[in-house]
């Protein structure tokens, strides 16, 4: 179904071992796979499939605990593994690239990165001068439109933020034009806007340098995105080889379906999908959790002045409430000052001006008892489940702590309490007694919340927390959050980057960009019609297979953030805006109605952008 | 440029910070430790009226804070005043003689001691650098390479020897050895540039250990880092990836080590180590000045001291920002 030329790769029965102690474990089994001149083949998987270990195997980076055991991997009829070292050597980088997940440990971190990319571009291509190598590597970075190529030649790998180093690393692979790349998860550690950037960006140069890319990642919609063909890796087998369409519309293997229909929709109802029910509409609701005007700078060194002081505006003026009973969503990509916001209504440092009212108190005024007191009715759960567990303790002493440090009960209570708290998050009663070493990630996060749970919080701050966790177990965990506040009627505050997952259970939504809620709205009206351009080109960046109502043509941003530095006057997302005017770089934007409950700070917010594209409704499942 | 500016102005401002106290410290501490300086100035045949005469003249009944101002008015002039202890022509002076007066005027200038002493310490720590250098790059860079492997090992087994040969004891060793027995290098005193190549070869023994240790952690932990792996992936070869980018950042650390650790330890061996051989450096200024309570020399010596340390510092500090650019950050 592709050309007839023969595939310049060839992957026949590969078989990758893990040498343990124990009996070896197969990583990847049999796998077998063609790559042909100008395909663009994708590789889906979950974490643990193999597909990392596959990637890294076709440039025959396979070290010890894991070992090649058998198959072949044929370059143009050539295999790998048999060829000598020095030819391996010569056909990485030249012929084979390999990107991966990580741009920022890629390169030696103390040289620039032009002299690197031309160090390679040297040692692959030996003949080749300074000057040309120099030539060819500023021209690669502006195809990557990498901003001031010839200036930023010259910069630090430590100088460029994570989706502007994936690029440098693009430019690294193709500088030598190879005709494989092999791209491992490169999207991975990216922001939405960020890795849809780079995504459409490899699919543009993969037009014109005409490289056949073997494209791995575990989100299908990324996928989607670029590939011709997909093959789908369970358990280090390749289970089905399709075309996207295919693998959408007609899944042969059962792992497959399960894939497609357990893949995160935003627009489309999933039948079991959505997990808050919309929160009781009454007006008269408690307000637990009001933000006024809060704002937090902080000072760097300014290097181009002698002991000079930047001042970082992390956040600017946020004000938002939160009702009783609310799941409240804060969206943005990083660098926006949602973890700032965080460590300020946790009260891990204090805001520089304005005043966040916990159920009326000023929480950064109140100190000893009152504090502690008050405290109890708000926990934090950070992202990290490793960290912030001591593993000398106990499990049911460490869930324990938070009611000896507040006092006041027996120790019989307490032990009701802890064992009570473990079977509500689904700890086994019997796991009381021992040491947390060989929780799973997803158990590890359950103590975390039975620790905050004990102390019958009205609010908890959810910043990220989720994160770490695979899809299965972070399903498992909103289901029991739902349950929580269902019976306790705890109120939420999700601190997330993940658009799918605030969909599913935030009643509301708040959108920050540089320091600032640029859109606070319903849920429904945030994802079908939000009144900001940011929030639909955040929308439009989503790796989804859904129809999606934000056309990426139309909102995808080109860039980065500005640096909250020198913020200019006027609205600050004008920058990057697609829909801005005059009045844009004067006036200021302010958070305003727009329906009842939702606010948007810009100026086209009452209209003025174009109308969302109606969902097709189609399903795949 | 901004940069260095910057870092070398607030680098010399904490430094002479440390500096004071420092001084301050050897000072308060001179004056209150038994043992007058009087009596060694003028023997024990001075009448205790005389004695108290000369060391109310010189100001040594003075509160210390008021010493102290008077010296660092001294000191910022250059002027680190005159040895109690030696005459200007050079002789050590006992207070044998039983002379009623004390005459400050005929006594040598610190500085000059120190400046005569100093191009022969020079002369030792570098050669000692040096051969320490030699000695333990190789085996450290082979060790760090190899992690866990032989080179690994035998860095280990020659670390734990080196640190457990007490320098004095060696010293003693090698002269009874190479020089008594061997008479192959000459051994005390001064004479010409080989009296210099046994005690340097003592000094770089102790401080092999060190050098040996922070290169192999250096190297190995650079090895470690992801770049080096995804560099041979990108189609450089391995040798490349330590020649140019491993050894290099491995520098860093050890500029650290150099920095810190080397020169210290210098400083407090030289001091052994010139006694034991009769090597005319500040060492043995220093040492014979502590015997004899002449205050003047202990504190030039130790502020200088001190002075070295923090400009070695600063330097390789400096030198370590602009191998590695995300340390000015
Ligand atoms: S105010 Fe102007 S620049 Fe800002 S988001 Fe709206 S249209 Fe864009």
């Amino acid at each position: 179904m592709m050309s007839d030329a023969k595939p310049i790769l060839q992957v026949r029965d590969l078989t990758v071992e893990l040498r343990t102690a124990h009996a070896p474990r197969r990583v990847l089994d049999q796998v077998s796979l063609d790559v042909h001149a100008n395909e663009v083949l994708g590789i889906i998987g979950e974490s643990g499939s193999g597909k990392t270990v596959l990637s890294r195997a076709l440039v025959n980076w396979v070290a010890r605990p894991l070992e090649m055991t058998s198959g072949e991997i044929l370059y143009r009829g050539e295999d790998l593994r048999k060829m000598p070292a020095q030819r391996m050597q010569s056909l990485r980088g030249r012929s084979i690239a390999y990107i991966g997940s990580d741009p920022t440990t890629a390169l030696d971190p103390t040289l620039p990165i032009g002299h690197q990319i031309m160090e390679k571009l040297k040692s692959v291509e030996p003949g080749i001068s300074n000057e040309a190598a120099r030539k060819r590597v500023i021209h690669t970075l502006d195809a990557v439109r990498m901003p001031m190529a010839a200036k930023r030649f010259d910069d630090f790998p430590f100088q460029f933020s994570g989706g502007m180093m994936q690029r440098v690393m693009i430019v690294d692979a193709l500088v030598t034009s190879p005709d494989l790349l092999v791209a491992d998860n490169i999207t991975q550690p990216l922001d939405v806007t960020v890795a849809a950037q780079i995504l459409r960006l490899l699919k543009e140069l993969q037009a014109d340098y005409r490289t056949a890319i073997l494209f791995v990642s575990s989100l299908l919609g990324m996928v989607h995105g670029i590939a011709d063909n997909v093959l789908v890796l369970a358990g280090g087998k390749a289970v089905e080889l399709q075309s996207v369409d295919g693998i959408l519309t007609a899944p042969q293997h059962a792992y497959t379906r399960h894939l497609v229909r357990e893949m995160p929709r935003i627009w489309e109802a999933a039948p079991e999908g959505r997990i808050s029910a919309p929160a009781p509409q009454s007006d008269d609701r408690e307000v637990i959790l009001s933000v006024r005007d809060v704002s937090r700078v902080y000072a760097t060194k300014d290097r181009s002045r002698l002991f000079g002081k930047q001042h970082v505006q992390a956040v600017r003026g946020v004000s938002f409430d939160v009702m009783k009973g609310d799941s409240l969503g804060i969206v943005g990509e990083s660098g926006c000052g949602k973890s700032s916001l965080s460590r300020l209504l946790s009260r891990l440092e204090a805001p520089d001006t304005g005043e966040i009212l916990f159920k009326g108190q000023n929480i950064a005024t109140l100190k000893g008892r009152a504090m502690l007191k008050l405290r109890k009715g708000f926990q934090l759960l950070l992202q990290d489940p490793y960290n912030s567990i001591p593993s000398h303790m106990s499990i049911g002493r460490i869930i324990a702590e938070p009611l000896i440090i507040h006092g006041g009960l027996s120790k019989a209570e307490i032990r009701g309490k802890v064992a009570e708290v473990m079977s509500e998050v689904g700890l086994s009663s019997d796991l009381a007694g021992s040491l947390p070493v060989g929780l799973s990630a997803g158990q590890r996060q359950r103590v975390n919340i039975a620790r905050a749970m004990v102390l019958e919080p009205e609010l908890l701050i959810l910043d990220e927390t989720l994160s770490a966790l695979d899809q299965v177990e972070q399903a498992k965990l909103l289901t029991l959050f739902e349950r929580l506040q269902m019976r306790h009627g705890i109120t939420y505050l999700y601190i997330s980057h993940d658009l799918g997952m605030v969909r599913r259970v935030c009643n509301r939504v708040a959108v920050m960009y540089l320091g600032r809620i640029v859109e606070l709205a319903g849920n429904e009206t945030t994802f079908f019609d939000s009144g900001h351009p940011y929030t639909r080109a955040l929308l439009s960046a989503v790796p989804a297979i859904e129809h999606r109502p934000y056309e990426a043509s139309t909102y995808l941003l080109e860039g980065e953030p500005p640096n909250p530095i020198n913020i200019p006057p006027g609205c600050s997302f004008r920058t990057r805006c697609p829909f801005a005017f005059d009045r844009c770089a004067t006036v200021d934007p302010m958070l305003t109605a727009r329906g009842k409950g939702d606010f948007a700070a810009c100026h086209l917010a009452g209209g003025g952008m174009p109308a969302s594209v109606a969902a097709a409704g189609t399903t795949f499942a | 440029m901004i940069f260095a500016l910057d870092f070398f102005l607030r680098r010399m401002a904490q430094g002479l910070v440390i500096i004071v106290l420092v001084a301050m410290l050897i000072f308060t501490l001179l004056r209150v430790v038994p043992g007058d300086p009087v009596r060694t100035m003028l023997g024990p045949m001075a009448s205790a009226e005389v004695a108290e005469q000369t060391a109310q003249k010189m100001g040594l009944r003075d509160p210390i804070p008021v010493q102290f101002a008077k010296y660092v008015g001294q000191v910022v002039t250059g002027d680190f005043g005159r040895s109690f202890v030696r005459s200007a022509q050079g002789a050590s002076t006992g207070g044998s003689r039983g002379g009623a007066t004390f005459d400050a005027s005929n006594r040598a200038p610190v500085m000059g001691l120190i400046l005569t002493a100093v191009p022969y310490s020079l002369l030792l720590a570098g050669l000692a650098l040096g051969i320490s250098l030699l000695i333990s790059l190789p085996i450290g860079i082979a060790a760090g390479l190899k992690s866990g492997k032989w080179p690994d090992r035998l860095a280990l087994y020659l670390s734990s020897i080196f640190v457990s040969l007490p320098n004095i004891w060696l010293a003693l060793v090698l002269i009874f050895l190479v020089s008594v027995k061997g008479g192959l290098l000459p051994a005390i005193g001064y004479q010409n540039w080989t009296y210099a190549i046994l005690p340097a070869f003592v000094l770089a023994i102790e401080l092999s250990p060190v050098f040996i240790r922070s290169a192999s952690v250096a190297v190995s932990s650079n090895m470690l880092e992801p770049y080096v792996a995804a560099g041979q992936i990108r189609g450089l070869s391995r040798a490349r990836m330590i020649l140019v980018h491993v050894l290099r950042n491995a520098m860093i650390p050890l500029l650290n080590v150099l920095g810190i650790q080397a020169i210290g330890l210098l400083l407090g061996s030289l001091f052994v180590i010139e006694y034991a051989f009769n090597y005319p450096g500040v060492g043995l200024l220093m040492i014979n000045a502590v015997f004899q309570r002449d205050f003047p020399v202990i504190q030039a010596i130790a502020i200088l001291a001190c002075t070295l340390l923090v400009l070695v510092n600063i330097l390789v500090d400096f030198a370590a920002t602009n191998i590695d650019r995300r340390l000015q950050y």
